[in-house]
């Protein structure tokens, strides 16, 4: 065990505690701070498996805007800061063994297919910036115009759908 | 190190935000636990780039993909979460029933003439 | 190829007859003439050609497959076929000079003279196929003309319903000749009738299949001659248009079930029970219809009744068998199509003149109409077999094959036929005289008032369109009668006449006369039927036929339909609307299940995807 897998099944553990208490924390703000946590564990994860691009860029979006958003959410809908008993519904217990058997499932499909194999990172890779912005504007470039569309419909949607009907359209 | 010690993780992960999806009764909440089973397949396509040594880095690629509409979807979501605290007042997956199946004459409506 | 001419000239005349009308005010009947004269020219040309002793001429040679024995689409023309389209574009052009004043200034008389052509065309075209099923394609366009020209005057409920009853009586036989094709054609491997013919000859139809072909073929031919027991419609056609009753109802269409009879006679002699059925039928028609003739009131009535008596007098003649039954049996089919004809067209100017159909309003028309009692005198004369008329030719050598195979031959269909025939002579002159004293001479009946109203108006003659015709048949008629001295244009020889026979039917024919004539004196000049006492009654209601028809066929189908709409509504129609209970309902069972929750959808969904992962994964390892 070198000291990468031990630094790997560090940060799983954390990321999988606090992704429990995410589900199970009875305060609202709480468990989008657990996920904060939960989120910047992986990101450490994928430095560690060579994805440097993809753990500041994960940083950057999930941790700076995503999770910024879901507060706002929390914000705008007045969410209690106090404890709440109601969080978790009556179908908690179904919820546990469909989440149970899900995760068994992969875990199983995984060790029965990869059970043997091994990742080996070479010294020189860390997948920086660089290299993945040569791959991804050079083969995936189409998907990532189309990626920009996607974002503007959904720009778009987001301010349509969330606009307050005031005033009838036409007296403006 | 072993391939599986990532892809477990990605497991779990995923377990515990269906959990999240199905057991709990804010709609924030819910949300919260898609956002964690994105990342976990997040998780799953960069170890499997890592293994695979991809020329094309196809799973790194796709990870920034997911983030990109993980970012576009919460944000519509929201919207609608903030739209349906308007014209509710609250917030309760348990209370939202306006999907069923049922005649009109069914579904009791409160003052502003809005269906419960 | 001038056959073909003569199908296809007047159709092409009905469509521009139909299609200039509104243009040009003459177009109907210039068209008309026109188009059935240049079709009688052609008719002329290919008669000439074949009763000149050519062979059978065959035109055409286009065919369908159906899987089965090929259709084709062949024209054969023989000497008897020749002979029936002079016959028919003759009577047909005829009737087209005779409409032109008949019908003035009716507004439907466009379409009337597109659906004469359509018809000659169609009578052309039977009398020419040598394919079954276009023979019968033509048979059936007949029947169609003539219904749509009976109902010519449609706002008049006898005429629909006249109409209707011939189109279905005619209908219902034409379902057995139908099933009768198909089994001579199974029989002869094909379809053709000189196939069919050949196959005759040859001996290769079975006794059994040709009974059965031949007791379907005439059932068909039952219905279009209107012979027993399909007979009553006949009489109910006359609600039409005169020259139309000519035309159809006496020179051509009905006679058409005589020609097939004649045309397939090789079928019918391999089956002596065909033959029997066919000289029954003809037995008991001929009497009865000669019967109704002579007691019914109504001048087109009593020529429709002697129409069907007449052709079952042709039926007799071809029933026997013999070459000098069907040569004697064809005669008379063209001689009764000459004086026939003739006859409608004088009643037609008849009635035209008087205003009504009722023999018993008529009288002493003899001054005021000569043309009309002359050609008239004529034809009845015709009819009643007076030498040296054709008919009495025509009549006598239906009675000397009779003899000859009465006393040669076939004794069992011989003697029938033959005493049928004699009684047949008496009543038919019988009735000729009663009608045509009680038309022409004595007394104009007195004026009747009231909603019956005879035209009291001075009784004049037609115009000269409408006499021009009837003095043409009358010639016909007269000349004829030398001419028939010598059938040899049939192809056959038959004996000169049997001295014995003709002038037997001269003292029936002068003994029924004079009976008649004193009768009708006695009667102070009104109604020589009061002979038959209280018997006539029973003979002007023709025997209750249609009533006991009525009362077998059409309640019972009445009452059949009623119980299928009865049936379909409250037992069948249950099971459509029980279906769309259930389908209710169960939907109403699933719909409980969807409530709203959001969350318990996507469970169901994760459990139902992790499960088929389970399955998948155990099943490929």
């Amino acid at each position: 065990m070198n000291g990468v897998e031990v630094l790997v099944v560090g940060l799983g553990v954390v990321a999988v505690g606090s992704a429990l208490l995410v589900a199970t924390s009875s305060h609202l703000v709480h468990c989008a701070l657990w996920l904060v946590v939960t989120l910047g564990s992986l990101a450490g994860i994928y430095l560690l498996l060579a994805a440097e691009f993809v753990a500041w860029v994960q940083v950057l979006i999930y941790l700076g805007a995503v999770v910024v958003l879901l507060l706002f959410a929390l914000m705008l809908t007045r969410a209690p800061t106090g404890p709440l008993d109601d969080l978790t519904g009556p179908s908690r217990v179904v919820g546990v063994v469909v989440g149970a058997a899900t995760a068994a499932v992969l875990v199983t499909t995984f060790a029965l297919g990869f059970g043997d194999a091994r990742i080996d990172i070479g010294p020189g890779d860390i997948g920086s910036a660089g290299a993945v912005g040569a791959t991804l504007f050079g083969s995936w470039v189409l998907a990532f115009e189309v990626l920009s569309v996607v974002l503007l419909a959904a720009l778009i949607g987001a301010i349509v759908i969330s606009r307050r009907p005031e005033t009838p359209v036409g007296e403006r | 190190m072993p391939v599986l010690l990532p892809l477990v993780v990605s497991s779990l992960l995923f377990g515990i935000g269906v959990y999240i999806v199905l057991a709990r009764r804010h709609a924030v909440l819910v949300l919260m636990g898609v956002e964690l089973m994105l990342n976990a397949v997040n998780l799953n396509l960069v170890a499997f780039d890592a293994y695979w040594h991809d020329v094309l880095d196809s799973g790194q690629v796709l990870a920034l993909y997911v983030i990109a509409i993980a970012a576009a979807e919460i944000g519509l979501g929201l919207a609608i979460v903030l739209l349906v605290y308007r014209s509710h007042r609250h917030i309760d997956l348990d209370q939202l029933r306006e999907l069923a199946d049922r005649d009109d004459a069914d579904y009791p409506r409160d003052s502003s003439g809005v269906a419960s | 190829m001038t056959a073909f001419a003569v199908i296809v000239l007047p159709i092409i005349a009905a469509i521009s007859a139909v299609g200039a009308a509104h243009r040009w005010e003459r177009a109907a009947p210039a068209f008309g003439i026109g188009g059935t004269a240049a079709a009688w020219a052609a008719a002329v040309a290919v008669g000439v050609q074949q009763w000149g002793g050519a062979d059978p001429s065959v035109v055409g040679d286009g065919y369908v497959d159906t899987g089965g024995f090929p259709i084709s689409f062949v024209l054969r023309v023989d000497q008897l076929s020749a002979s029936m389209l002079v016959l028919a574009t003759s009577v047909a052009l005829l009737v087209q000079v005779y409409s032109v004043g008949y019908l003035r200034g009716d507004p439907r008389y466009p379409s009337y003279v597109a659906f004469v052509c359509l018809f000659t065309s169609a009578m052309a075209l039977v009398v020419t196929a040598d394919d079954l099923f276009v023979l019968l394609v033509g048979w059936e366009v007949m029947g169609a003309c003539s219904y749509l020209l009976i109902g010519h005057h449609w706002e008049l409920e006898p005429a629909r319903a006249g109409a209707v009853k011939a189109f279905v009586m005619t209908r219902v036989g034409d379902l057995g000749l139908l099933v009768g094709i198909f089994v001579l054609g199974k029989a002869a491997e094909t379809y053709r009738v000189s196939g069919v013919i050949e196959a005759a000859l040859a001996g290769e139809i079975g006794t059994g299949t040709a009974t059965t072909a031949c007791l379907l073929v005439l059932c068909g031919v039952v219905g279009k001659s209107a012979q027993f027991p399909l007979h009553t419609w006949l009489p109910d056609a006359m609600p039409g248009p005169t020259p139309i009753s000519a035309l159809i109802h006496a020179a051509t269409m009905v006679a058409a079930g005589v020609f097939l009879v004649a045309r397939l006679l090789p079928v019918f002699v391999l089956s002596d029970v065909a033959l029997g059925v066919l000289s029954a039928v003809a037995v008991v028609t001929m009497l009865g219809a000669s019967l109704f003739a002579l007691a019914a009131d109504d001048l087109k009535r009593v020529l429709a009744w002697s129409t069907v008596s007449q052709l079952a007098l042709m039926f007799g003649a071809l029933s026997l068998g013999t070459v000098d039954g069907y040569a004697a049996g064809v005669l008379h089919l063209l001689s009764h199509g000459v004086f026939k004809a003739l006859l409608f067209l004088a009643a037609g100017s008849v009635i035209h003149a008087v205003g009504t159909q009722r023999l018993s309003s008529m009288g002493g028309l003899r001054r005021a109409m000569p043309w009309t009692f002359a050609t008239m005198t004529v034809g009845f004369a015709a009819l009643a077999g007076v030498p040296p008329l054709v008919g009495f030719f025509s009549k006598d050598a239906v009675l000397a094959a009779a003899v000859d195979a009465a006393f040669h031959g076939e004794a069992g269909r011989g003697w029938p036929v033959l005493v049928a025939a004699l009684l047949t002579t008496v009543l038919t002159t019988a009735y000729c005289v009663r009608a045509w004293l009680m038309v022409f001479l004595g007394a104009r009946a007195g004026q009747v008032t009231g909603p019956d109203a005879v035209v009291v108006a001075p009784v004049h003659e037609s115009p000269p369109e409408m006499v021009g015709p009837l003095g043409v048949l009358a010639a016909l008629g007269v000349l004829g009668g030398v001419a028939v001295l010598r059938p040899t244009y049939l192809g056959l020889e038959p004996e000169h006449l049997h001295v014995g026979v003709a002038l037997t039917s001269i003292v029936l024919v002068g003994l029924s006369a004079f009976v008649v004539v004193a009768e009708w004196s006695r009667s102070q000049r009104c109604e020589p039927a009061e002979v038959l006492g209280p018997f006539r009654t029973v003979l002007a209601r023709e025997a209750s036929y249609d009533t006991l028809l009525d009362h077998a066929v059409v309640r019972p189908t009445w009452r059949l339909s009623r119980l299928t709409a009865v049936v379909e509504s409250d037992v069948v129609e249950p099971y459509p609307r029980g279906a769309d209970t259930g389908a209710g309902w169960a939907s109403r069972l699933l719909r409980w299940f969807h409530d709203g929750d959001v969350q318990r959808y996507v469970t169901v969904i994760v459990l139902g995807a992790v499960s088929v992962a389970v399955v998948v994964g155990m099943v490929r390892p």
